[in-house]
């Protein structure tokens, strides 16, 4: 006993299902991974409101369309490369060209899917469904900042696609986080260079802030990008008074956070030291998600070097 | 409301005159429009309960057009029934700012109830409103939808077939609109179906065939539709003929999208007109 046990962001976003099944009009959508997706308490409790299609993930968001234009709120589950990839035109064109109310939860983001390898890794799904028109999309890094995500989603008019990775996660948030879609999140203060980030790498980018304080005494900005689109413009332009950025997600670099973060720094005028931080455009071997992750130099160690390297 | 064999068919044969006439001003799906104007014409001018003044009432019939490339015989029968007028259509069609899309688009068209265009996205989308119906505990309305024999190749139709017998949809009604040929040819010789009707059947649905440009036999089908509660899909497999009513494009490949000159127009409006006569009398 004594170690507290690891959270799982899946397990939460999963089993918050039951409260939000609370609300008649919600309703679920799984492809065969209601297990892997956590959400079998809905299914329990509210039988008549869950749909399996079986191993057909295109049949799923397409069926969950159908769903959300008799008025329901489908939450449709599948891993992230499954509903970006092989369900990518149905969520394009079934769900976000008729702006409606589908929620696609997609555990196994980035390379947090590890030893399945690279078929499991999902390095490419902000790209694929940011640029998709009306489409939000959501990552959350903590159990309560995913909690209260998803009570918003509720409230949202417009398809949203949430990502999360499968690694455990650490609290970062109390119970009095206020949690605003689209409103980015001081997760650290500081001045003097910062992280801008979602998802895991928060966790690594606090505990990075945190070796930079001990070390040289530095104050370091960690601001939590949850919302990947729309982007939180006000964010990046303070982050970038501090004349140092980070970006880190996991995700592939071409097409993630960091790229949208340097388009507003570019199209603000915005000079100031930049890097990019995730997966390195490369297919590379399967491996267990936190050796992955200090190759991309995602990890608290990567991220701790890549700031000291720009602090000096 | 038309409810004779005779109606329907004069109804049917308005309605492709208005798609030659569009036709012959600019490129449409023609081929398939006319293979499907007689299952389009039955369906939206005697079968579904939709009013235009009242589409979002809950008990309306839903209608999706899965083969979304037939907006146009869609459109104008929309026209038929009220929405608009079929010289909105003629005006408007495929042009900037105009109300009809060479597919069906529901962001400048508030009758379509699901925008499609990509082939094998209505049919699933159709499922996904049945279930929904049912979950609503609204027995009554049904879910139509037209597909073409061509989309029967995407692998999603068989998804949502499987799925649709085993939640026991009734309240689905879908449509093959079976003319045999697609863009590349015959259905035979770019990748043939095969029993198409045995295929659904042991997919589960209640499966019945007809002559899909007779509308007596249509009539027949539409008139013995197990009921909107039952629990099993219904598929109605409509042999057709691409191009149905104009000599020079019947059953020819090259028809399936075009434009024609004034000439081939009154040629085909003459043949059209002629053919109805011959059945009923004078127009």
């Amino acid at each position: 006993m004594g170690e507290k046990a690891n959270i799982f962001l899946r397990d939460v976003i999963g089993g918050y299902m039951t409260e939000l099944g609370k609300n008649a009009g919600v309703v679920v959508v799984n492809a065969d991974l209601a297990g892997t997706c956590r959400n079998r308490g809905f299914v329990e409790k509210y039988p008549e409101r869950s749909f399996n299609v079986g191993i057909a993930e295109q049949n799923m968001i397409s069926f969950a369309a159908g769903l959300a234009h008799e008025g329901f709120m489908p939450f449709a589950f599948s891993m992230a490369p499954f509903i970006s990839m092989r369900a990518c035109e149905q969520c394009r064109t079934d769900v976000a060209y008729g702006n409606l109310n589908v929620r696609m939860i997609a555990p196994y983001a980035g390379c947090s899917g590890g030893i399945s390898g690279a078929t499991h890794w999902g390095m490419e799904d902000c790209a694929i469904m940011a640029s998709m028109p009306n489409m939000v999309v959501l990552e959350p890094c903590d159990p309560i900042q995913a909690k209260k995500m998803m009570d918003k989603m509720l409230d949202h008019d417009g398809p949203i696609y949430l990502r999360c990775g499968v690694e455990p996660v650490k609290p970062i948030y109390g119970e009095d986080y206020q949690y605003e879609i689209g409103k980015a999140t001081l997760a650290r203060s500081g001045d003097d260079g910062a992280f801008i980030c979602s998802g895991i790498a928060v966790k690594y980018a606090l505990e990075a802030a945190e070796r930079i304080k001990e070390q040289e005494g530095k104050d370091i900005r960690v601001v939590d990008m949850h919302t990947i689109k729309p982007i939180d413009r006000c964010a990046i332009i303070s982050a970038a008074q501090t004349g140092r950025i980070i970006v880190a997600q996991d995700h592939n670099v071409i097409g993630g956070l960091g790229q949208q973060v340097a388009e507003v720094l570019a199209e603000e005028g915005i000079g100031t030291k930049f890097k990019n931080v995730g997966i390195k455009d490369e297919f590379v071997a399967m491996a267990h998600a936190p050796y992955l992750y200090h190759q991309f130099e995602l990890d608290t160690d990567g991220l701790t070097k890549k700031m000291m390297d720009m602090l000096t | 409301m038309i409810s004779s064999v005779k109606e329907l068919e004069y109804a049917a044969l308005e309605i492709r005159k208005n798609l030659l006439k569009l036709c012959s001003i600019q490129a449409i799906h023609i081929g398939g429009d006319l293979s499907v104007a007689d299952i389009m014409t039955i369906l939206w001018q005697y079968q579904m309960n939709y009013v235009p003044s009242d589409i979002s009432n809950e008990s309306r019939d839903r209608f999706v057009l899965s083969k979304g490339h037939a907006s146009a015989v869609t459109s104008f029968n929309q026209a038929a029934i009220g929405c608009f007028s079929a010289e909105d259509v003629i005006r408007e069609y495929a042009t900037d700012g105009g109300r009809f899309s060479m597919h069906s688009c529901n962001l400048v068209n508030p009758y379509v109830e699901v925008s499609t265009g990509s082939l094998g996205h209505g049919f699933p989308i159709a499922c996904g409103m049945a279930a929904g119906l049912r979950l609503k505990g609204n027995c009554r309305s049904r879910v139509y939808v037209v597909m073409g024999d061509g989309e029967q190749s995407e692998g999603s139709i068989w998804e949502a077939a499987m799925n649709a017998a085993h939640y026991k949809l009734g309240n689905l009604v879908a449509f093959v609109d079976f003319n045999g040929l697609e863009s590349d040819g015959t259905i035979d010789a770019v990748t043939g179906l095969g029993n198409i009707a045995e295929k659904y059947r042991a997919f589960g649905w209640n499966v019945q065939e007809c002559n899909g440009n007779s509308m007596a036999e249509l009539k027949a089908q539409m008139d013995s539709l197990p009921s909107a509660d039952s629990d099993q899909p219904t598929v109605l497999i409509c042999h057709t003929v691409k191009g149905k009513g104009v000599s020079f494009m019947e059953n020819q490949v090259k028809w399936h999208a075009g434009r024609i000159t004034e000439e081939q127009y009154q040629q085909a409006l003459t043949e059209l007109t002629v053919a109805f006569s011959k059945r009923w009398g004078e127009c």
